[in-house]
């Protein structure tokens, strides 16, 4: 293969009921960016039908070319008619790059169309760089825990595939360029579908779960004691922000894993993160690196967390959490 | 008789890798190696069908000799078959070739149903496997189920709900289909004394790349693997933030206070 020639870089745009998924526009941001070091365009690929308003919103983060794929099997998400229908496009086009959601479907097709290519696929990483020599992409994510952070790249074979985590990257919209529009027509056989929707149960939305925009958050690690949760929630509710925590937490049963920061969790941007009991392995902390202000709770001098806060304190937690809870309580 | 096959894989406990501090690499002796917790899961759920619908579980990994202590486990749990691949042919293998070496070994093994395999790895940690493996079987995939619903062996077909992002989905797939679940359903049973010991004297079947009929060798270990890590450096540590260290509780709260009323 030459990989000279594969050209562009994709990214995969995910919608439902005509809304486009952050994450896909994230990644219009951020792959803008790594075409241009690379002098290749950057190409959005949509299937199905989807409002003019909507593919405004791919225009506006300066993509050069808009695939649009028409015909049927596209109106309900399905892994197998997605799986298709990048095998057919990458083998017609020969992009160098797709990049995809790292989303429930995103990672249902992506690593799936990317064996049927035989190519490389790298899943969640947190950070992208154009190697100018190789003309490689380097995949950077954290790896052992957290503990090294590696280098992966696809030095032969194209397309590269990847597989990157909503929140990962910023929606910074760069203003529209002159963008191609290609149309495609490929029809999916539902007769060749494997799977398929019978229901779905919509999460009465709980807002408390949602953290994601908490502009104060209150993080507790592996730590806190099953009792002690009430406190910091109270705390949470005080501030006027939400609950969050790290993955063992989750682990042990006593939060859900949509409060889970981190590289498998949740990305935030609060102004106050407040951080209990948490030893700052990378796979959390990549969750909040753009915190407004890291306020760290840890008896351990020598944890990691302090390197990522902008204050810190060796303490109890569970003390701590009680101090500030009694200035906070009214009449004191 | 429903035939199950579930890929598991024996991981580094990588909670306990300590780093060097004076050379930035990684210390791996002496951490003890674990079956990977999700593939617990997985098998769990592979033998809660096997209690509702009968049939046979085969476990396999592609990994070195000493992963078959992992298999041990899965057999002391209830798994009735346990087949290790081994061989140094095999090393270095990313997530297409290894779906691929597991997929060859299995066509080989017979002609399976369901295939279970762990959300992700601890070591590993692609996540990868399952939608590549199903591709590897063509196979269906339900990926994070939280409960199995039904399952007609006549019809061809598994029902099951899965969770997603905003919602739970009930989904139908078409036999055979590869499975993943969330583990809070899925919570591993201590096996019994009597099966431990049993595990520990069962037989497992090995087999090298010679062993497997058709592999291509050029699809295997490194060669086969686009994907390669050409370095690893450590984690770049950000600055120490200030600490509040007054000498006295209540004057280190204060000046807590005075922090966060920065920015409230
Ligand atoms: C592939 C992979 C992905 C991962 N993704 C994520 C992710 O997205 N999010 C995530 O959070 N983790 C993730 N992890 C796990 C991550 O590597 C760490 O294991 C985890 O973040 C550690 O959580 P912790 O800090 O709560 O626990 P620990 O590391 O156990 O730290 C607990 C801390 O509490 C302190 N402490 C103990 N007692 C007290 C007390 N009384 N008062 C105050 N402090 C106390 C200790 O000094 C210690 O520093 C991932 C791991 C892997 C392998
Ligand atoms: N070498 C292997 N042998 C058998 N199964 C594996 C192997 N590597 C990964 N798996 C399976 O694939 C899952 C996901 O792995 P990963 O893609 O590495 O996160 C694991 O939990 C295992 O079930």
């Amino acid at each position: 293969m030459d990989k000279r020639e594969y050209k562009d870089m994709w990214v995969g745009i995910e919608h439902e009921q005509g809304r486009i998924e952050e994450v896909s526009l994230e990644l219009c941001c951020q792959i803008r960016k790594l075409a241009d070091l690379a002098g290749e365009k950057l190409a959005a690929v949509v299937a199905g039908e989807l409002p003019e308003s909507q593919i405004a919103r791919i225009l506006d983060c300066g993509v050069d070319k808009l695939i649009q794929v028409e015909g049927s099997g596209y109106e309900q998400f399905s892994a197998d008619a997605y799986t298709e229908l990048y095998t057919v496009l990458c083998r017609k086009h020969r992009p160098s790059a797709v990049f995809i959601g790292g989303t429930s479907k995103g990672r249902d097709f992506a690593p799936r169309f990317a064996a049927r290519l035989e190519t490389g696929c790298t899943s969640d990483s947190t950070e992208l760089v154009y190697n100018m020599d190789s003309g490689d992409i380097e995949f950077i994510e954290p790896a052992v825990g957290g503990r090294i952070m590696a280098v992966i790249s696809i030095p032969e074979l194209r397309p590269q595939v990847a597989t990157i985590r909503p929140g990962t990257f910023k929606y910074q919209p760069a203003g529209r360029r002159y963008c191609q529009l290609l149309k495609e027509k490929l029809d999916f056989d539902p007769g060749k579908a494997r799977s398929r929707r019978l229901e779905f149960i919509e999460e009465s939305r709980d807002d408390s779960l949602d953290i994601r925009e908490a502009q104060v958050i209150v993080c507790v690690g592996k730590a806190v004691k099953a009792d002690s949760l009430p406190l910091y929630k109270e705390l949470a509710d005080r501030l006027g922000g939400k609950l969050a925590c790290t993955r063992p937490v989750f682990d042990r049963g006593l939060l859900p894993y949509k409060l889970v920061i981190g590289q498998s969790g949740v990305t935030v941007r609060p102004k106050l993160l407040l951080s209990f009991g948490v030893s700052g392995a990378i796979n959390h902390v990549t969750g909040f690196s753009d915190a407004g202000m890291v306020v760290a709770i840890n008896t351990d001098p020598s944890a990691a967390i302090f390197n990522c806060a902008d204050y810190g304190m060796v303490a109890d937690m569970d003390e701590v959490c009680k101090l500030i809870l009694e200035r906070l309580r009214p009449g004191v | 008789m429903l035939n199950i096959l579930c890929c598991i894989k024996q991981v580094p406990d990588v909670d306990q890798v300590k780093m060097d501090p004076e050379t930035g690499s990684l210390i791996r002796a002496g951490v003890p190696a674990i079956l990977n917790p999700l593939d617990a899961n997985a098998l769990e759920a592979a033998l809660q069908v096997k209690e509702r619908y009968g049939g046979t579980i085969c476990c396999v990994t592609m990994g070195p000799e000493q992963a078959a202590e992992a298999l041990r486990e899965c057999l002391a749990a209830g798994a009735d078959k346990a087949v290790l691949l081994s061989d140094r042919a095999f090393a270095n293998a990313d997530t297409l070739a290894t779906s691929y070496v597991i997929y060859m070994a299995a066509k080989n093994l017979g002609k399976f149903d369901l295939i279970f395999c762990g959300k992700e790895s601890l070591d590993g940690a692609t996540g990868q496997m399952a939608a590549q493996l199903a591709e590897r079987f063509d196979a269906g995939l339900l990926s994070s189920v939280l409960k199995i619903q039904d399952l007609d062996e006549e019809g061809g077909c598994i029902t099951a709900i899965r969770e997603l992002e905003n919602g739970k989905e009930v989904a139908q797939a078409l036999l055979p289909c590869l499975i993943t679940v969330e583990k809070q359903n899925f919570r591993p049973k201590l096996p019994s004394l009597k099966s431990w010991i049993a595990s520990r004297r069962a037989e497992i079947l090995q087999f090298d790349s010679g062993g497997i009929p058709g592999l291509d060798f050029r699809r295997i270990g490194d060669p086969g693997s686009p994907t390669k890590v050409p370095r690893t450096y450590p984690p770049k540590l950000g600055e120490r933030g200030i600490m509040i260290d007054c000498g006295n509780m209540k004057e280190n709260l204060d000046q807590l206070m005075d922090v966060l009323a920065q920015v409230l």
